[in-house]
């Protein structure tokens, strides 16, 4: 409905290209999105670039009521991931069947389009999901 | 101790409301509570979650004043999002005991129907993550979609165990003049209805209604329901950071507070209302107040046994957003006292409201 803010998508590149998360230099809890201060109360937390790029899917759904810029991609597949170590992320789950997934679905990460801006013609993307071939 | 009261309220008909402007629509109903309750406010809450996306006004509570020719008294905005009428009572509660002022108002308002279906799920996606969850196409309703599905599994439940709960919050709402949805509807209904999110379907998702809701509270005026306790939490750990999917956190700590600070335990609860945005989190909130067992909810439904949202929900009444919260108190209020509902079959009644995916719940306890 409104359009995206370009500074807002350009300075979470790192987050929705990348999967750039923060680490506690002190106990070493990962944090994605990214925290300003750990749990255990350091504030010292440093960029952490090297989350697995592969997982497992916990528990997933098929989203069909979705905003204005989803509308030509509905459904969507919307998918827990647990990445290799430990850390989980909420990802769109693409080239996959629904009928076909289940907990337990080896997963990898992929770069893809998440919606183009129709007023500005900004087009954003960021990382999904996707099974992986046996 | 200090005593608050709801001194007087007022509620409207949940509905579509074309033909009425935001600040009109809460100054009607703010007007009739204050009729209701006889009294002069120094102060105006006004919790409302939408104004800005929906309707592009700020200061909403100056034009609702306006409106009725109230001049010179501070008017403030509480935003919690569908959460906002139970923080905002909240924030008029403690106006009050701090000693501030005698009596205050809280008007919730929010009118999602003046933008088309799609773009109410646009303005309702603005209560998740909008970094990390709306820009990727989430919404309230994917995340209650992937908590109802480990829920059932985890208790060993079927999806039509779910069913029953718009089942029987509409059969409270045919009961309700306020409520949206005034019909009953049958298993198969829900049963074959569209999916939304699998595994929830369209009945599952408590539809997105223009409201408005008002109480006058007042301190030490025992002049109805008084409201015992009232306590906010949020919850700050992300979705996908969470250690279990089948609970409400924020819940779980607002109503431990809010029950140690009014002296009562669960047991005590003759009236309940309870935010069921989606099905599931109603469910999940009868666990988190301790109404029934942690993942004995659903057996409960079954048996008969619960005795919560006799106003039909936000299922059936209706999600007015920010206005759910008031409508609340207002029903719980008056249940206690056999005002427009039946009688509740005891002295204290509880409310209630949350904000996005348990991201913030207040608990308000009410009693005679
Ligand atoms: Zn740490």
């Amino acid at each position: 409905m409104r359009h995206e803010s370009v500074p807002m998508y350009w300075r979470n590149i790192p987050q929705y290209y990348r999967l750039v998360a923060k680490r506690c230099r002190q106990c070493g809890a990962v944090y994605f999105p990214p925290a300003l201060r750990c749990r255990c109360g350091s504030a010292e937390l440093e960029d952490y670039d090297e989350l697995p790029h592969e997982g497992r899917l916990v528990e997933y759904t098929v989203l069909y009521q979705v905003g204005t810029d989803f509308l030509k991609q509905k459904p969507l597949i919307v998918g827990l991931v647990e990445l290799n170590g430990g850390v989980r992320a909420v990802g769109q789950i693409v080239d996959a069947q629904p009928d076909r997934l289940a907990p337990g679905t080896r997963v990898e990460l992929v770069f893809r389009r998440v919606a183009v801006d129709g007023r500005h013609g900004l087009i954003m993307y960021g990382y999904k999901f996707r099974p992986v071939q046996p | 101790m200090t005593g608050v009261y709801v001194v007087g309220a007022a509620l409207r008909p949940a509905g579509r409301h074309y033909g009425e402007n935001i600040d009109d629509m809460a100054a009607e109903v703010l007007g009739k509570a204050l009729a209701d309750a006889g009294v002069d406010i120094e102060a105006l809450f006004v919790a409302s979650s939408t104004t800005e996306l929906v309707n592009r006004q700020q200061i909403l509570g100056a034009y609702i004043l306006e409106s009725l020719g109230i001049d010179k008294i501070p008017a403030f905005r509480v935003e919690c999002g569908d959460g906002s009428g139970g923080a905002a009572v909240t924030a008029a509660y403690y106006a009050l005991a701090s000693g501030e002022y005698g009596c205050v108002a809280v008007v919730g308002v929010d009118k999602p129907n003046d933008v088309l279906s799609n773009q109410q799920v646009d303005v309702y996606a603005a209560v998740m993550d909008t970094y990390f969850e709306r820009y990727f196409g989430f919404t309230p309703l994917s995340h209650a979609a992937l908590m109802a599905k480990m829920y059932l599994k985890r208790h060993g439940y079927k999806y039509e165990d779910l069913a029953a709960w718009a089942v029987l919050m509409h059969e409270r709402g045919a009961e309700n003049p306020y409520a949206y949805f005034r019909r009953r509807v049958k298993l198969e209904d829900v049963l074959s209805s569209e999916y939304t999110s699998e595994p929830l379907r369209l009945y599952d998702v408590a539809p997105l209604v223009d409201g408005a809701a008002a109480a006058v509270l007042c301190r030490d005026r025992r002049d109805g329901p008084r409201i015992m306790s009232v306590a906010v939490a949020t919850n700050a750990v992300p979705f996908n950071m969470r250690s279990e999917y089948d609970t409400l956190y924020s819940l779980r700590e607002a109503a431990a507070r809010a029950y140690k600070a009014a002296g009562i335990s669960p047991r005590d609860v003759a009236a309940a209302e309870v935010h069921d945005s989606l099905s599931i989190f109603g469910v999940l909130a009868v666990e988190g107040l301790g109404l029934a067992e942690r993942g004995g909810a659903l057996a409960a439904l079954k048996r008969g046994g619960l005795r919560v949202n006799m106003s039909g929900g936000l299922k059936a009444r209706g999600n007015a957003l920010g206005a759910t919260g008031v409508y609340q108190l207002v029903e719980v209020a008056w249940q206690l006292v056999g005002r427009e509902f039946k009688r509740a079959d005891g002295r204290y009644g509880v409310v209630h409201s949350m904000g996005g995916v348990d991201r913030t719940s207040a608990v308000i306890v009410v009693g005679l």
